[in-house]
């Protein structure tokens, strides 16, 4: 398999192809690994689990070959060897086995993120020769590795041969209708492709798309007619024996009849279906991949059709008053029209930027199995809301953040066994990450049923650390606060499980500039949670736009709870500081003009409040005016020379007017701070 | 005038059918049909004219091989000729695409001069 790769001019072309297809497959084979696990201690493993890791192996084999990445080549040979060799044999997949799988797997991840970044390549040699260790160990007695000729093309050949012509296969491939769930009855389903049909997206892979949403497909095969008519192909689908969810079908080329009742005596056992079960998902050609900055352009020019379309709306609103009523009606629902229209087009692009959180999680499933094996704890990991979709920027920026609380939920928060033994607790520690989307945002939480945080302890190390003069949670720093402050760390040694340089002052920032925010809830001995909610998209969103004095703002819709005439709730002094009372609730009102040094002229009494979720509480921001609430086109502002904590970014409005548009939890808690919070704040610019 | 040769492309994966355009595209006058497994394969050959084909083996659902038997059956493709491309280099594999039908064996990592020197060669005697 080492050969010399041939003076290839391709390599440079596909590079980026190439590393984003075989992600897709290290996505598969890390979903795959997982569900493998069931089948330790098994003698050949359910067959399609194994044809779809090995599917996935062969196709980066085969590429990295192309473009000459030997490593990756070598090791995912190696890894496939194994896997038939574990398939054909009889040797049972063990826990050692299942381990080198999993090696072999993040090795191959290091590998690519080498070729990428052009690193140094990780060595990959001893892991190789386990593999060919392992395929020795596993092969039958009866097949040599080098596949004789014998054995080589039939190992090639899948269990699911297609049939000949007009007939079923012989060899009875077709497989039996054992294992029928109870309630399913098998259908005969035929479909002859044509040319009308093709040109309105019938086709063979439509077909099969809508046979999976309505049963099991147990067969599939194309057929010659015999009078030497077309093509056509036949599925046998288990479904219900209702046929209404396939009426009108006929009209797409579909035929179908009901298979005869399965005579159970005789048959296999329902767990012993035949290889043939189990077609492969979907081709990749009925998808497109597109690059992110073609996307990218795409949001700009829509969120360029935002900024027109609201600058028609103030031009409307300026209009002649003498124009005739029916003409200027005509106008506002044209205008009203676009307005819908330019919606629907901003949620169209922005979904196609959607991706299923379940790819970031399946990842830190992997991890999560990985520390628990190594810092020899017993975990078990919940996932809620995998198929929950999240921008696809986000994804990859959340991944660290992630990661993070994982690692120290693991090397903080889950207690060692007999420690959790000792308070009545099960041994083996939970781990729950839930995603979920809450109207315009994601809420994503990592939760553990560890230990807790101690508030007192963590004051104390604050001290130790020299951080804050006098860390002290009455000075309305919460806990949460005081970890995210920089340089703070509850380690004792640079243990790599939670350390790797990252705190949790950087999950928190990287959260922020996302556009989202961060709580914890953490009860003492019972566990803590983080939520980290964030944007559905970037871009562009909704904001309230408010004046103070001369100047105007925005603020992310998001974040605001509701909105309040500071009429209607006196506002009372209480050591030094303004609160309102709302809802039975004191909240503490901080007033936007102080905190941005404008000059204010009076403390105003009318204005606004506007309700501001700081995560675990809330807080009011007063304001003077409310211009409305906007859609905006988010314009970050990544210069570090321009950036100010308290402003996220950036927009224009319709009347052309650049405004700026404010971090409000941030500006909430730097005006909350007392004085002697200035040195951390210029820690932090 | 020599019409336009279609050339289709069998392969699960998207970046290979990709590479494997872009070898033959110095070749003049081809136009290219993809398919991701076999029967995609065989349905396109049902709904167009098909001058050539390039088609991998370890392919989900159908096996390359099974692909060109089934191929080989239709009376309007016995002679079109079928180049395999493949990672398998052991000489069982070649041997059966070969009796199978397949016109031309070549593997993986495959060089795109002998790819296209092969498929000119091919559709220039079909």
């Amino acid at each position: 398999v080492t050969r010399t790769p041939p003076d290839n001019p391709l390599i440079a072309e596909f590079l980026d192809d190439y590393f984003a297809e075989c992600d897709e497959h290290l996505t598969v084979i890390r979903r795959g690994l997982l569900a493998f696990e069931s089948q330790i201690g098994r003698v050949r493993p359910d067959r399609r689990l194994c044809d779809e890791l090995l599917r996935s192996l062969h196709t980066i084999k085969g590429l990295s070959g192309m473009v000459a990445i030997q490593p990756a080549e070598s090791l995912s040979h190696q890894m496939e060897s194994f896997l038939r060799a574990l398939q054909d044999g009889n040797q049972p997949l063990t826990t050692d086995s299942f381990e080198a799988l999993i090696a072999g797997t993040r090795r191959l991840e290091e590998v690519l993120a080498a070729s990428r970044t052009h690193a140094s390549m990780p060595d990959s040699a001893a892991l190789i020769a386990r593999f060919e260790a392992l395929s020795r160990a596993s092969a039958p007695l009866s097949t040599s590795l080098s596949t004789s000729p014998s054995t080589a093309a039939q190992e090639s050949l899948p269990g699911r041969a297609v049939t000949s012509a007009g007939g079923v296969a012989g060899g009875g491939e077709e497989p039996s209708d054992g294992g029928l769930p109870q309630g399913m009855v098998l259908w005969r389903f035929g479909f002859q492709p044509s040319v009308p049909l093709h040109e309105r997206g019938v086709n063979v892979t439509s077909v099969r798309k809508r046979l999976q949403a309505i049963g099991d497909i147990r067969y599939a095969a194309p057929r010659i007619a015999e009078n030497g008519g077309g093509i056509s192909f036949e599925f046998l689908v288990a479904a219900p024996a209702d046929a209404a969810a396939f009426a009108g079908w006929q009209a797409d080329g579909l035929t179908w009849t009901q298979e005869p009742p399965p005579e159970t005596a005789g048959r296999s056992a329902p767990g012993a279906l035949p290889a043939a079960v189990g077609l492969a998902p979907l081709s990749v050609t009925n998808s497109v991949r597109v690059d992110l900055s073609r996307l990218d352009t795409l949001v700009q020019l829509v969120g360029d059709l935002v900024i027109s379309r609201s600058r028609l709306a103030d031009i409307l609103q300026r209009l002649d008053p003498s124009l005739p009523a029916a003409q200027r009606r005509a106008l506002q629902e044209t205008n009203q029209a676009i307005e819908r229209q330019l919606r629907m087009l901003r949620d169209g692009v922005m979904r196609v930027r959607l991706v299923p959180i379940s790819e970031a999680f399946a990842r830190l499933q992997f991890i999560v199995r990985d520390l628990a094996g190594e810092q020899g704890k017993q975990i078990k990991l919940e996932v809620y809301g995998q198929e929950t979709e999240i921008d696809k920027y986000l994804v990859e920026r959340i991944r660290d953040p992630l990661l993070h609380l994982i690692r120290n939920a693991i090397g903080h928060g889950l207690e060692p066994a007999a420690e959790r033994l000792a308070c009545s607790k099960p041994a083996e520690g939970r781990i729950t990450l839930r995603a979920a989307t809450a109207g315009e945002s994601v809420v994503l939480e990592v939760e553990d049923d560890g230990r807790g945080i101690d508030a007192a302890d963590v004051a104390a190390q604050a001290h130790a650390l020299g951080l804050r003069d006098t860390p002290d949670l009455a000075e309305g720093l919460s806990l949460l606060d005081i970890l995210c402050l920089p340089g703070f760390t509850t380690r004792t040694q640079a243990d790599r499980i939670s350390g790797r340089g990252v705190g949790m002052d950087v999950v928190r920032s990287t959260i922020r500039e996302l556009g989202g925010s961060l709580a914890m809830d953490s009860r003492p001995g019972r566990g803590t949670r983080f939520s980290l909610r964030l944007p559905l998209t970037l871009a562009i969103a909704d904001a309230l736009i408010a004046g103070v004095g001369r100047q105007t703002f925005a603020i992310p819709r998001a974040l605001v709870e509701e909105v309040l005439p500071l009429g209607s709730c006196s506002s009372t002094r209480f050591e030094n500081n303004e609160v309102i009372l709302h809802r039975g609730q004191v909240l503490p009102l901080v007033r936007l003009a102080s905190v941005l040094g404008l000059n204010e002229v009076a403390v105003q009494d009318h204005g606004f409040a506007l309700v501001i979720d700081l995560g675990a509480s809330q807080a009011a921001l007063a304001v003077d005016t409310l211009v409305g609430l906007r859609e905006i086109v988010v314009r970050t502002l990544t210069d570090p020379l321009v950036r100010v904590p308290g402003i996220v970014g950036a927009t224009e409005l319709g009347d052309g007017r650049a405004v700026l548009i404010l971090d409000a939890p941030a500006l909430i808690r730097a005006a909350r701070q007392p004085p002697h919070g200035e040195s951390r704040r210029r820690v932090e610019v | 005038m020599q019409r336009m040769k279609k050339i289709l492309v069998v392969d699960d994966s998207a970046t290979m059918r990709h590479m494997v355009q872009a070898s033959l595209s110095r070749l003049a006058e081809s136009a290219f049909i993809e398919a991701g497994n076999g029967l995609e394969a065989i349905e396109q050959l049902a709904l167009t004219a098909v001058d050539l084909i390039v088609a991998d083996l370890n392919m989900p659902d159908m096996h390359g091989i099974e692909l060109i038997r089934f191929v080989r059956k239709q009376p309007a493709y016995q002679a079109v000729p079928i180049v395999v491309l493949t990672t398998r280099s052991d000489a069982a594999s070649r041997s059966a695409a070969l009796a199978a039908g397949a016109s031309y064996y070549l593997t993986k990592p495959f060089s795109p001069d002998e790819l296209a020197a092969e498929v000119g060669r091919l559709l220039t005697h079909a």
